[in-house]
Formats: C-alpha cells, structure tokens, sequence
C-alpha cells in the first residue's frame, strides 16, 4: 500500500516541491495541495494518510512567522484538522510549517488524551542573532519520544534556515511537562559530544544553537508522537550531495536508497510511511 | 522575553556609528481603517495582531502608557510608510483580518513601528537618531524627545490616505515647434527622448496617410496624444532598446592608427558570435529574443538564465530598489517561453567601501547602508519567494559611492515539451487570444522608471520610480502561472517591468502582429490615474499573459484558487497597429513597425588613448606575512559570510555545491551547483566573473578578465565546458559625449574594447552569450564633483555537470595531499588588490603597468577541459580559482576551508619575480589538491598543460610559503580565518 500524503502549498510556502519528493522516494505517493483545495471543500483532508506543511514564508510571516496561515487552518479547516488527529493521523510541519502547527495549537498541544484544542501554548520568536540564517546543525533525537516520525533515529546534521525559530514557553513548568513526556523530541547539540550524549537543558552558544531557543528544542510532537514539527529541514539532506562536505566524504554510503547516497534526513519521512503501512 | 527586534536596532547603532545605546523595545502598530466596531477587533487582538505567549496587545491605547512600558523612555521614534508606499505587513494584515471578519471587505491596515529607547546618550540627537531608521523618500518619522518623554507626549502616527490622484484626459502634445521646444518637451516630460528621436516622432505625425488613418479612428490626426507620446519615450528608452549597444560607432585607436565603424556592438560582438556556435551545437534553444537565454539540459529538461541589474533605484532606496530587482529578475524567468520556474538566484553586487569615512556627496547614503539596505531588499525578496541564492559576489571601490551596482540574476527550468506537445520555449499566441494582466494592480508608485533609469542621478530625481517588492503577491502568481503553463493554458507570457503595459503588450503583439488594449480595465491601486499612467506605470508583481478565448474560464478559476487578480485587458490582433482605447475612446493608434522598429539608430563616437597611471613599483623587501594579513582583511577578499548566510541558499534541497564549504562551513565556494531534479545526481553549474578595476588600465583586458574568471570558477566545481553558456550584463558610466560628458569618446572607446574582447574569448572558449543586459548611466552629479563608476562587466555563467556527486571544492582536505598549481605566474601585478592595498596606505605611488591578459584562450581551453575531466573522474577533489590577491590568498583560504595548514613553494610557478608569483593575478590558474592515490592520473590527464606542484597539505595548521630558500609567509591557519573573517562582520554582535 502506497500512503497518500498530502503536502500543503500556496500562500508563499516554497519546500512544497522536495517535500513531496522526499515521501516519494520512500514509496509514498504524494500530493502538493493548494491549502484553498482545502478549504473550499474541493479536497478532503479525509483521503489522505499524512500532512505536511512545508518550510517557506506564507504571507511573508508577516504579524510573526506561521500566524497567518496558522489561522486559515485554525478557522476555515478546524473539523477537518480535528478528524485527521483524532484519526491517528501523521502530521509534519517543518520550519515555517512548525510555525503554522504551533500557532494553530495543534504542537504541543492539550494533555494526552484530549482532542485538539486550537490553543496556542508556545511560540517560535526572532533569532536572538536577530538575523534569519541558513547553517548546519547538529541534532540529537531523544530515544524515549513517543514520535513515530524520529524512531530509531539518533543525531543528523541538516540545515537550519529561520529568522524566527526560538521555541519559547511561558513558564518552566510548561517546558517541564513536555519533557517528562518526551515531546522535546529533537534539539540542537554540540557536535563535539559522544551521540547519545549530546541532549542538554543548558542552553548552547551561537551558533551550536542558531536561535537561543528555550533547552535548545529544535522540534517537539504532540502528546500522540503523530503529530510532529521542527525548525531544522530534514528534507534538505535527503541525499548526501547535498551535505556541505560531501566531497571530503569519499568512500562513505548510507541508506537503502540513492545508490548509496542516501542521506540522513530520509528515514524520518521512511519512518511515517511505514508506521501507516504497518498500522493498515 | 526579549525584545530582538529592538536589541538589532541597538546593536546596529553600535557597529555601525559606535553609539551605545543601553536598551531598545519595539512595538508593532496597526492602523486599521474599518467597519468593523474597535471593541469587536479588541476582542481578537490575540488573534491576530499579537502573540499571546510573547506579546502584548492593546487596542485604542499607545501602548507606551500602559504598564509594560512603565519605564519612561529617553526616545520614542515611530516609522510608518508615506502614502502610496507598498506596505506588505499592512497588505498580509488585511488579508489575516479578512479571515476573522469576511464581511468586513473594505478594510484597508497600514503598519507603522515604534522604537523606545533607554539608555540614550545624552548628546544623541533625535532627529539624527530617527534618520537612521527611516528613509525620507518612502517613510514618515514622528518623534519625542527626553523632554517630551518626560511629559508622556508620545508620537500618534494617522492613517497614510494617498492624496487623491486627479484623471486627466489625453491630450494632444503639439510638436509643431522649434528644435528647442521639442527637447524641453522631451526634458520637461522625463521623456529622456533626444533631439533625432523627437523628430523622428515629428516626421510620423507630418505623413499624411498616418494623418488620414488616425482620423478615421477619430484621435487626433496630426500630433501624438500624451499616451503615445509616453509610450514612445518607454518603448525607445535605452532601457528598453539598448540604443548605445546598437549604436553606429565611429572608432578611432590612437594606439594603433586604427580608424573604423561598427554598426551596433550588439549585432556585432554578442549576436553574430553565439548564432555562429548555435550552428555548431544542439543545445541552444532561445537566444537573446524571449526574456532569458534557453538551453536544452537533457531530453525531458530545458534551463534558463537571465541577470538583471537594478542600480538608480537601489541608489534611491537600497532595500525596496534591490528587492524589486530581485524579485523583477524572477519574472524574467517566468516570462520566458511559455513560463519556467526560477530555482535559483544569484546577486553580485558592487559598493563603496563599508568603512568609509570621506566626503559623501549630497543625497547619497553612506555606503554600509547600502549594503545593509540592499542586502536586506535582495535576502527577503529571494528568501520569501523560496528561490536559493546560489552564487554572487561582493565588490567594494570608493567610485560605487556615486552608484552602488545591483545585480539580480535568476535561473528557471522548464519542461522541455508541455503535456500539449508544444515546445515550451517558443511563444504561441494568435490573433483572437485574450491577453491578460496578471498579480498586483496598477498604481502611481511606477511611473517613469525606464526613462528615469536612462537618466542620470541627481538631487531631483522622482521618487515615483522608488517602489518596494511583495514577493508573497509574486510567489502566488507564480505558483498559479505555473500550474496554467501545465494545464496548456498560456500561448504567450511576458513580465511586467521597464515600460508597464505599453512594452510587456507592445512586445508581445509583434508576434500576431497588433492588439487592441482597453486601459479602463485595468484594475487599479487607487482610482484616478489617466490614462497615459495606466499605460506606462512599473508598478510590481505583474505578468501579461495571453489565453486562448475557449480557456478563458478555466484560467481565471485557476486564478481564483490562487487568490490571483487576473483581468482581460487586451485582444491580440493582425491589424498592425497597436491600438489603445480608453473604455470607446482611442486615445493611441501606433503601427507596431514604427513603435518597435521607428527609432533612429544612434551615431556616437569612440577614441581610444590608454590612460596614464603611475607604474605599481613594489618596494624591494617585504613581510609578506604582514601583507597577507592586511590582504585578508580587505574588503574585497574579507569573507561575506555574514551576508551572504543570510540568503537561504538551500531551498528546493538541490543545493550540491553551497556559498560555503569546508569543515567550519565557511571556506569560499567558487561556483553554484544545483541537482533539480530530486533524486538524480545530474547538475548545473552556476558562477560569476567581475573585475572592474582591470578597466583602470584597460576595460577590455577587464571584460577578458571577467569571463575567464567566471569560467575557471565553473571548472572548479567539475563544469562540463563543453555545454556552458554565458550572460553579459555591461554597467557603465555615460559614453555618449556632451558637455556633462566631457570623457564621452573614451568611456566609448572602453565599452569598443570590452566588447571585442568579449568576442574573441567567448569565441574561443565556444561560450555562447544568450542573454545579457546594459546598463549605461552609472554616474552620479556633475563637473568636478562627477562620479563615474568604473566599466563593469559582470560576467554570469551556466553550464552542465553530469554528476554532482563528482565535484571538488576549495577547502584542503588531508595532511599528505599533493598541491598543484595549473596555470601559469606571470608578472601581472597592474590595478591588482595588492596594487591598490599598497597605494591606500603610502606604501606604492600607482597601480599602472601589466594589467592580466589573456593571450592564448584556445590553449587554456584545453587545459580547463582537462582540469574539470579530472575533477569529474574524482581524481581531483580540491580546486580553487586563483584571483585577486593572486596564489598567496587562494592558499590561505584554501587552509581557512580545510582548517588545515598546507607547505608551499612558488619557485618555478611561474616567469614573474616573488611578487608576481605570489601576489599577481594572472589569468587562466588553479591551486589544485590531489590525493597521493590519484596523482599519478591526474599527472597523466594534465599532461601537456601548465601543471607545477607547490607543496602538499600538512597538520600542523600552519600555511608556509618558500620561494626556493627564501621563507615568505607563516602563519596559523586559525588567525588567518578570524582576521579574513572580521571586516565584512558588521554584526555589532549577536548578543
């Protein structure tokens, strides 16, 4: 079974494209889906096994990043989002589509067990650099997340490419509870640590940390592990020619896929397509 | 929380004035004009206006006399935009708005920010202040000072309601008058129109059978109406027909006796030279007619390329006329054939140096805020719009004061058939279909920039021709053009720039040969523009687009979907004439012949005499340690990492080659490569050349210089030279003699010989020109206080790499790697950066005497074809281009790259003395690595070519340098990286 994913586009997101290539080359079959399909009802959300909402700048984050968009979806697509949770449905949002999520309140979301609340609880804010940046970083995943989309993942490089990617809390306790749940689910490390070691409340300095996010989160999931977004873009190394030093990496193969050439951003989208092939 | 948006404010100050600023907060302000009542928005701010989890909103009440602000402020500064100015928050707030209140359809939100400043030196005045964050031209600054302040009177900033624009009625312009009053019309107009060509149009209203048809068509038969009038004056501006390029030149040498005519530089150097090679080759679709250059990439893929420049308006206003500039070139792409998808940018721009501390002419800004001005223009317009910039370059001279150089360019690829069948590079439209004006609307912010660009820089200069870009209005269009190209809708598509509606139709009705156009049609900014405005208006974000009339339903629901305006404004027809009516009412009647083909060719005239500089005599000892530190930190060769990070240049995820590479990410990348299609390998190679300051001693050794540089830097990413193609984009200052132009003959000899230099190695290195563009009025003022900028030639490349995965890089790479020079030192130390270092600081008197050549480009060819094969056959995985500041600085960026130190000597390297073997900036050279494994194949592969090894990669993080037994330089890898890093940073910091 091929699962259908629909990727979200219009409005100024502009990962559309890789982001559907990425589902595609793990065997899903893929869609770009103007969000006004959506809306007008001409689409349904129902048909489709996974969403996405890509990196890009809808409306030009204008009135801060993912807002606009954010309360398209928030009012003119509420019942439909809801079903698509509530029917343990896969949700990513990557960069501007993290934004979109967080706005709209489906990341983090309400305490496990409830159905989506639209309640925004979090923010992603300027840079504290005060400049949007394109730079690499290293991630780390934590291994307890319930997110289906990260298992078995450890540490990857991937670009980060935001001017407003700090994830910020009102308290500490707000941060606490997403912890004790594993909803932290991926956050900037210190390359130089032991992988498996490197996942700190500390913040990190610039640029290990490209935003001075709050405990250095560069994603989180929902109370689920369904839905799922982050600021990094996995997409953007789904092959290893796209790595910054991947003509110093000779001889080195990975992944099933690409002669080899595979890169490490892949199995997070294989990850999604085969827990809703093995849940069918 | 903090407050970044005002803490950059704070540290901006700090680096760039050295004012320290103790604390700074914003507030984001929305003036919104409704029916809606304010205590029903009130209950929504949460909503919309403010983030609830890290702001706070308030509605009806300055925010400065609520508790958050309990502090008083030493400054309050409010900036709102002037009326009429594009405010793209206000448009996305209007549009957030709409989602909460449907019903609410009139409601118009303007934005403003309000600065509050604590901590403010007490000798800071305001007004100074405020004019650091403002431009006058399109922003209105209200503020208060400590004493204001003190008494809680705050700025209270009102709706920007643009005054009511005044519908004027075509009028006939009499040209029935002396010479005198013909150019006073021309002048007075901003026509830009000389004397021949006001009579040419003269001369077309005296003929009778045009007389005898305009009555029939009851416009006045024997004088132009001021809408023709305008539209002749955009349609032969040098903008729009490069009348210099295509100009009768009378050329006089004095250097060789040589006294000739060349009939049109254009025709001549670029035109006949690129369709002699498409002769020879299969892969040149489109050349120099559409909007881009179209080349055939594999059976299923065609790409394109185009580069723009953008240099008054950026002049003006740096960050609204470089994004315009941007987000202009993009519509070139999309405009091309039947519609390509722009997948990749690249800006080179040229600027006075950041750190000057001289004399600034009258209404110029100073130089660091062009560049912050223009940088942020070019990033947000390219960011937002999701297209990666991929490659470029930063320029600095102090002439660049007078007129920074904005160059865009942009590459797209389409599919080489269209699911119809038709090739999608060729235009297909027929008399009948229904032409359409596509995205933004019409407004007063774009009139007259053509001509104005044809103009010269003075005090007086419009501010109409100063516009900001929507890049989201522009992503919609695309995303929804591109879908119409798919869906076979489109026969032919252009963009909306110089010249409006009068040249994106009038171009594209030269294909069936007439239209008709109904300008009460055109929806409209704001209501009252005549006619002639509607005609000619620049205003952004615009395509024409012609449909057949049985795909006209499916196209405006496409448009719907998209939340696209889309409106028939025109009908091609075969009439000949381009026929312009006002509702019934013709208010222009022009045959398409004469529009198009009407305007007399130029007679200019050239002389060359070679300037006369002071020799560069270098002094006879030196710690050329110290030199390289101090060439590390000039501008020219600083790092631009700080800037250029700030582009997304990798999304689309086909990024294989970035800006920077090394293992810190920051070593220098000499070319773009793009893998487009997901999941395949096969790549295109994007690069540049510029050297301006070569034209100082010869502007045609400036233009070789160019193309070879940006050739060597293809090569150097694994470029396939057997399949590139390449764009001109000439800026120069004015070379038409007059008494404002006093050097006339010479800058035109300049261009004479940039051009014939263009020829011979374009012709040689089989590099066929397919688009290109100039840019002839790069001066600024007049007499002694003149500023031209020197001949700049920026030379764009694209060309194919059959596999990404078989590419090198700058950076050294491991300890025991051989180091290779390809190529050959020379003693070419003229108008180099070493040159010009040594005259700045007293240390040289010139920077004359043997400026780079090029003499034998056929043999360096073959030495690049053998290089890229190497580097293609993974033998060879380091390769740097070796440029300004010659083998010294392509070494020790090298190390910077691999954070690794490397052991050189340049004994043998070359016929020139130490200087020019480690500092001179010969032509047609490589700094190579090579694994011992592989050396022995690549030897084999360069056999014959100029190969000489230098020394190998070492551990120890120290880059030495030897000349035989003489020791040069020494010095860690690691104080190299923080001083080449440290001009161009300008951050003031991150925290």
């Amino acid at each position: 079974m091929k699962p259908k994913v629909a990727v979200l586009f219009g409005f100024g997101i502009n990962c559309d494209h890789e982001t559907k290539a990425v589902f595609e080359l793990v065997g899903a079959h893929a869609e770009r889906i103007h969000v006004n399909r959506f809306v007008s009802g001409e689409a349904s959300l129902e048909a489709y096994d996974i969403l996405a909402v890509p990196g890009g700048f809808s409306f030009g984050d204008h009135l801060g990043s993912g807002r606009l968009l954010g309360n398209r979806m928030r009012f003119a697509m509420r019942d439909a989002l809801m079903a698509f949770v509530n029917a343990g449905k896969p949700i990513i949002g990557i960069c501007n589509g993290f934004q979109v999520l967080v706005k709209t309140g489906l990341l983090p979301g309400p305490e496990q067990g409830a159905s989506p609340d639209f309640i925004q609880r979090g923010s992603l804010t300027l840079n504290d650099s005060g400049r949007y940046e394109d730079r690499w970083v290293t991630l780390e995943f934590d291994p307890e997340s319930p997110c289906i989309w990260t298992k078995g993942m450890s540490r990857i490089e991937c670009p980060v490419r935001h001017g407003e990617g700090k994830y910020v809390m009102p308290t500490a306790e707000d941060l606490d509870r997403l912890s004790s749940n594993h909803q932290l689910t991926v956050r900037y490390v210190d390359p130089t640590t032991p992988v498996g070691s490197g996942l700190s409340d500390e913040p990190l300095s610039y640029p290990l940390s490209p935003n001075g996010s709050m405990r250095n989160i560069a994603g989180i999931c929902d109370s689920t592990g369904l839905v799922f977004g982050l600021m990094p873009h996995p997409e953007a190394i789904y092959a290893r020619w796209l790595h910054p030093t991947h003509t110093r990496q000779d001889g080195d193969t990975h992944g099933p896929s690409l002669d080899g050439w595979e890169g490490a951003g892949l199995q997070l989208f294989r990850n999604a397509v085969e827990y809703v092939q093995q849940r069918s | 929380m903090r407050d970044v948006r005002g803490d950059v404010i704070r540290r901006q100050l700090n680096a760039d004035h050295a004012v320290s600023v103790g604390r700074v907060r914003s507030i984001c302000g929305y003036l919104i004009n409704a029916e809606t009542p304010s205590e029903t928005i009130a209950q929504r701010v949460d909503d919309l206006f403010a983030d609830p989890i890290i702001e706070h909103g308030a509605t009806n009440t300055i925010l400065l006399t609520t508790d958050t602000f309990s502090e008083t402020p030493d400054a309050v500064i409010t900036v709102g935009f002037k009326p009429g100015v594009t405010d793209n928050p206000g448009k996305a707030a209007t549009d957030g708005y709409l989602t909460l209140f449907p019903t609410d359809g009139e409601a118009k939100i303007a934005t403003y920010l309000t600065y509050a400043f604590y901590g403010l030196p007490v000798d800071c005045d305001v007004t100074w202040l405020a004019g650091t964050l403002h431009n006058t031209l399109i922003e209105r600054a209200l503020m208060a000072g400590r004493d204001e302040c003190q008494h809680h009177s705050w700025p209270e900033i009102t709706f920007p309601t643009p005054p009511e624009q005044v519908f004027i009625e075509p009028q006939p312009v009499d040209l029935e008058c002396d010479d005198a009053s013909l150019e006073a019309i021309s002048n007075d107009g901003l026509l830009a129109l000389n004397l021949n060509e006001m009579h040419a149009i003269q001369a077309h209203y005296r003929d009778a059978s045009i007389r005898a048809q305009r009555k029939a068509m009851n416009i006045s038969p024997d004088a132009p109406t001021d809408v023709e009038l305008e539209c002749l004056a955009q349609t032969w501006s040098e903008h729009c027909k490069h009348k210099i390029f295509a100009s009768k030149i009378h050329h006089v040498d004095h250097e060789t006796g040589e006294d000739t005519i060349v009939d049109s530089l254009f025709k001549t150097h670029i035109m006949k030279p690129t369709h002699d090679m498409q002769e020879d080759v299969d892969w040149l679709l489109s050349v120099f007619h559409d909007n881009s250059g179209v080349i055939a990439w594999d059976d299923t893929w065609s790409v394109c390329m185009k580069a723009e420049t953008h240099n008054s308006p950026s002049a003006l206003d740096p960050y609204g006329g470089a994004m315009t500039g941007i987000v202009g070139v993009n519509r070139d792409i999309l405009g091309t054939g039947l519609g390509a998808r722009p997948i990749a940018n690249t800006d080179v721009f040229c600027f006075g140096p950041p750190d000057w501390e001289g004399q600034l002419p009258e209404n110029l800004f100073h130089p660091s805020r062009v560049l912050r001005g223009v940088h942020a223009g070019v990033r947000v317009g390219g960011n937002e719009s999701g297209i990666p910039t991929v490659n470029g370059a930063i320029v600095f001279d102090d002439r660049y004061i007078g007129k920074p150089l904005v160059y865009c360019g942009t590459v797209g690829i389409m599919p080489r058939h269209l699911p119809d069948g038709r090739p999608s590079h060729v235009k297909t439209p027929v008399a009948g279909d229904i032409v359409y004006m596509v995205g933004g609307r019409v407004g007063y912010d774009g009139i007259h920039g053509a001509t104005f660009s044809s103009l010269e820089l003075t005090e007086e200069s419009p501010s109409s021709a100063v516009q900001i870009g929507d890049p989201i209005t522009q992503k919609k269009m695309i995303d929804m053009v591109l879908e119409a190209r798919d869906a076979n809708l489109i026969t032919c598509i252009t963009d909306n720039g110089a010249g409006g509606l009068s040249s994106s139709i009038g171009e594209m009705a030269e294909y069936t040969n007439g239209c008709e156009i109904d300008l009460a049609k055109v929806p409209l900014k704001q209501a009252g523009l005549s006619p002639w405005e509607i005609l000619v208006s620049e205003s952004q974000e615009r395509m024409t687009i012609a449909v057949r009339p049985d795909d006209q339903g499916a196209f405006e629901a496409l448009a719907a979907l998209h939340e696209v305006e889309a409106t028939a404004v025109a009908t091609f027809t075969s009439t000949g004439m381009f026929h312009v009516r006002y509702n019934e009412s013709t208010v222009a009647y022009l045959p398409i012949e004469f529009l198009h083909e009407g305007v007399p060719q130029l007679e200019l005239e050239s002389e060359w005499t070679p300037p006369v500089q002071e020799s560069f005599v270098p002094p006879t000892s030196a710690d050329h340690a110290a030199l390289l530190e101090g060439m590390l930190q000039r501008p020219n060769i600083a790092s631009k990492e700080t800037w250029v990070r700030q582009y997304d240049h990798e999304v689309i995820a086909q990024t294989a080659i970035k800006p920077f590479v090394g293992v810190e990410r920051d070593g220098p990348g000499d070319a773009g490569v793009i893998a487009p299609i997901h999941g395949d390998p096969h790549g295109l190679v994007i690069s540049c050349g510029i050297a301006p300051r070569y034209s100082d001693i010869d502007a045609g050794a400036m233009a070789a210089a160019s193309i070879d540089e940006a050739v060597r830097n293809a090569v150097c990413v694994g470029l396939d030279v057997d399949k590139m193609a390449g764009l001109d984009n000439f800026c120069w200052p004015d070379p038409i003699e007059s008494v404002k132009t006093p050097d006339g003959r010479f800058k035109l000899a300049q261009l004479v010989r940039a051009n014939r230099e263009l020829e011979r190695v374009c012709r040689a290195y089989r590099l066929p020109c397919v688009s290109g563009k100039d840019s002839m009025k790069n001066d600024y003022g007049t007499g002694e206080h003149k500023i031209s900028i020197p001949p700049t030639l920026l030379f764009s490349l694209f060309g194919d790499h059959p596999d990404v995965r078989k590419s090198a890089t700058s950076d050294f790479k491991f300890a025991g790697d051989k180091i290779y020079l390809v190529g050959s030192s020379k003693q070419e130390l003229g108008a180099s950066e070493l040159a010009y270092m040594m005259v700045e600081s007293g240390r040289a008197a010139g920077i004359g005497g043997q400026v780079p050549q090029l003499p034998h480009p056929e043999q360096n060819l073959a030495t690049y074809r053998a290089l890229s094969t190497s580097i293609r056959a993974g033998w060879v995985r380091t390769a740097h281009d070796c440029s300004e500041g010659g083998l010294a600085i392509a070494l020790a960026e090298m190390c910077i790259g691999g954070r690794i130190g490397a052991a050189v000597d340049i004994d043998g390297s070359g016929e020139g003395d130490v200087w020019g073997r480690l500092w001179g900036e010969s032509l047609g050279r490589f700094v190579v690595a090579v694994s011992p494994q592989h050396e022995a194949a690549f030897l084999a592969a360069m056999k014959g070519h100029p190969t000489t090894v230098l020394g190998e990669v070492v551990a120890d993080n120290n880059l030495t340098i030897t000349d035989g037994d003489d020791a040069l330089v020494s010095m860690d890898v690691d104080t190299m990286a923080t001083v080449w890093k440290g001009t161009l940073d300008l951050t003031g910091g991150v925290v």
